[in-house]
């Protein structure tokens, strides 16, 4: 045994062994790299199937279904972290760490998938951010320590941070050009430049036509309606977290049959 | 060691055999167009008149493809009718940057509405983006029935990636110097900014002891010592970071982006050509394919319907160009550039060549022979749940205009032995 064994630390108001507290700090890293691996794989497939072709190309980032998927799809995971991350051991960084993934991932898969293999630019293939709003949602969780509160606020948060937030990057891809005498966005006429040979101009659902907005703002609009599901999509996946966080056997019944002793009653955490 | 050798020749023949085949047939094959079911390629689209302005270019240099593609009238059932389609173009993915491209004369940059049994003429602009060598073929995105392609070209592009620019103005004046990298600046610094505030939000807790200890306190409910007043308010001055970075960002890029467009959707209106009657009824009477013999056999009564004689100058099927060689005018319809491939070079074999004269109904024996058909995967034909072929057939009088039918009947295959 190390010599540091008698020594005791007091961490968090719990007595440590200064040789646990050591081993712990190792445990710490490799845990870390696991679920930074593990969340950035889960959650970028998540993401890839369900927001797909909105966040691979410019020209699909469009102000009603862009603005009202992304959101409403990448708040999953973070909700689901937040609850093992904040009651199981109080940190207030769960949608951060799980929205970091997920654009490392996205980054990764631009780089190598569509940049260096495929040859689009990345003009075209750029992903969207959500850290703004994930750090809104952890600070509003850290704060107020109550989940439906931060579905009723931080989640909202979460949606109408994301279109502002990702202007700034897309806004340059909005400037008008005149191309063959029509008018597009630099964003369409980089898309039809770029080709994707199997995926054709009409197979991009974007906002067509008009929204029947005020005054044209659609992305608001959208925003709002993806705030309220961002709302109830907060509160199934905090569910969620908490379910993968019981530990449940199941009885082996083959085992009487084969002379063993029976497994005790099904275990389950109440729920 | 040469011992080691000898034992395995055969192994590591077999192995760098494959590996030929395998590099020789990734040339051959290009990227699948011949996988494409026959009747995907026999009664869909039939491109025609196609023309390549060049087939080696340097990149940044121009490559113009055009011609003419009729939508054959007995499309395949089973496929939905072209209501919304897409010119796009075949090739191994964006190795071109597409500028222009137009149905007739109005720009292809959406989709529309394409009407069967009408010929519309194309023209696709491209600026040379990839070095290598890339099949390029013209191509139908339809919805519904998927890509349907013309025939394809080899296109060598030379020179380096890092050379190609692909510069535009917008209307307001701006000018972009290249479209590949336009904007990208700004994403990398946004993506790389959000991602420091984020990782120096997380490490003020990921610097003090972690998982276990953190779980252990959660547990006996130690709150105030894992969440302390500092915590929160290291977490409150970031929240209100956030939110002013955010709105300072979106206000800077209204400012220096005042007049933004929504992305345009819509659809395209386009005119096909004017519809000419066809000179020539092709009524097929039976059709055949000897599968050994790599041959299509079609008896046709052909009436003449129009003022002058003709002959049959060209059979044209699945991008496969059967041209009567005893018709001049036939073979001068050739554009130099056109893929030798799709070529057969025995020709097409007419029962009897001689002018069909105004009014006259003749009936016999169109032969197209060429290992063309099983190179192009053609002969799969007989897998298709509906076993028909379909082609234009071009003929030509004796001043040199053309008159396109269409020809269409079901086929009997033939296997070698017995019938
Ligand atoms: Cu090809």
């Amino acid at each position: 045994m190390a010599s540091n064994a008698h020594e005791t630390v007091d961490i968090y108001g719990v007595k440590w062994s200064k040789w646990s507290a050591a081993l712990s700090r190792r445990f710490d890293i490799i845990v870390a790299i696991i679920l930074f691996l593990a969340v950035t794989a889960a959650f970028h497939l998540h993401v890839m199937l369900l927001v797909g072709d909105w966040d691979f190309w410019v020209d699909w980032k469009d102000r009603q279904y862009w603005v009202t998927l992304a959101p409403v799809i990448t708040i999953t995971f973070p909700a689901a972290l937040q609850y093992v991350f904040w009651e199981k051991l109080r940190l207030p960084f769960g949608a951060t760490f799980a929205v970091v993934c997920l654009i490392f991932g996205e980054w990764m898969n631009r780089k190598f998938g569509f940049y260096d293999w495929s040859y689009f630019p990345y003009s075209l293939v750029w992903p969207a951010t959500y850290i703004p709003g994930a750090i809104v949602l952890d600070v509003t969780l850290m704060l107020t320590g109550n989940f439906l509160l931060t579905s009723l606020t931080g989640a909202i948060a979460y949606a109408i941070l994301f279109y502002p937030s990702n202007w700034v990057m897309l806004a340059a891809y909005h400037l008008p050009v005149e191309v063959m005498g029509s008018l597009v966005s630099v964003a369409d006429y980089i898309g039809y430049a770029f080709t994707r040979t199997a995926t054709p101009e009409y197979l991009r659902f974007i906002e067509r036509g008009t929204l029947r907005t005020f005054g044209g703002h659609s992305a608001w609009v959208a925003s709002a309606f993806a705030g309220f599901l961002c709302m109830l999509m907060y509160i199934a996946w905090w569910y969620f977290g908490m379910l993968m966080t019981k530990v449940v056997t199941v009885p082996n019944k083959m085992k009487t049959l084969m002379g063993l002793k029976a497994d005790p009653k099904r275990s389950v955490e109440a729920i | 060691m040469f011992k080691f050798l000898k034992k395995y020749a055969r192994q590591m023949r077999l192995v760098v055999g494959l590996g030929l085949l395998a590099s020789v047939s990734g040339q051959v094959l290009a990227h699948g167009e011949r996988n494409q079911e026959p009747f995907l390629r026999m009664r869909t689209v039939h491109f025609y008149d196609m023309k390549w302005n060049t087939t080696e270019v340097p990149v940044n240099g121009e490559i113009v493809v055009s011609g003419t593609f009729r939508l054959f009238p007995e499309w395949p059932g089973n496929l939905p009718p072209p209501k919304r389609v897409f010119l796009g173009n075949g090739t191994p993915g964006p190795v071109l940057a597409r500028t222009e491209s137009w149905i007739g004369d109005v720009p292809a940059i959406q989709s529309g509405q394409l009407e069967l049994d009408r010929d519309y003429t194309f023209r696709s602009v491209y600026k040379a983006r990839i070095p290598g060598n890339h099949h390029v073929h013209p191509m139908l995105n339809v919805e519904g029935a998927g890509p349907l392609l013309g025939p394809g070209n080899w296109l060598a592009i030379t020179g380096n990636r890092e050379d190609f620019r692909l510069p535009i103005d917008t209307i307001d004046g701006t000018h972009i110097e290249n479209l590949e990298t336009w904007g990208v600046g700004t994403v990398f610094k946004w993506h790389a900014l959000w991602f420091a505030i984020a990782l120096v939000y997380m490490l003020w807790w990921l610097r003090k002891p972690l998982l276990m200890p953190r779980f252990l306190a959660t547990e006996a409910g130690n709150d105030d010592l894992l969440i302390t007043r500092g915590d929160r308010m290291w977490g409150a001055a970031f929240m209100v970071g956030t939110l002013v970075i955010v709105v300072a960002g979106a206000n800077w890029a209204e400012a220096k982006y005042p007049r933004t467009v929504p992305l345009q959707g819509g659809e395209a209106t386009w005119e096909p050509l004017p519809k000419q009657a066809a000179s020539v009824k092709i009524a097929v009477k039976r059709a055949t394919y000897d599968v050994p013999g790599r041959s299509m056999k079609i008896n046709v009564t052909l009436t003449n319907n129009g003022p002058k004689p003709v002959q049959v100058g060209e059979f044209l099927t699945a991008g496969l160009r059967f041209v009567n060689h005893d018709v001049p005018v036939a073979m001068a319809n050739i554009d130099p550039l056109f893929p030798k491939d799709l070529i057969p070079p025995s020709g097409l074999k007419v029962g009897d060549n001689t002018p069909i004269a105004p009014g006259e109904s003749r009936t016999m024996m169109l032969e197209a022979t060429d290992a063309a058909w099983e190179v192009e995967r053609l002969t799969s034909l007989i897998n298709d749940p509906d076993n028909r072929v379909g082609a234009l057939v071009f003929f030509f009088d004796a001043d040199g205009n053309r008159s396109i039918s269409t020809l269409s009947g079901p086929i009997v295959p033939f296997f070698g032995a017995g019938k």
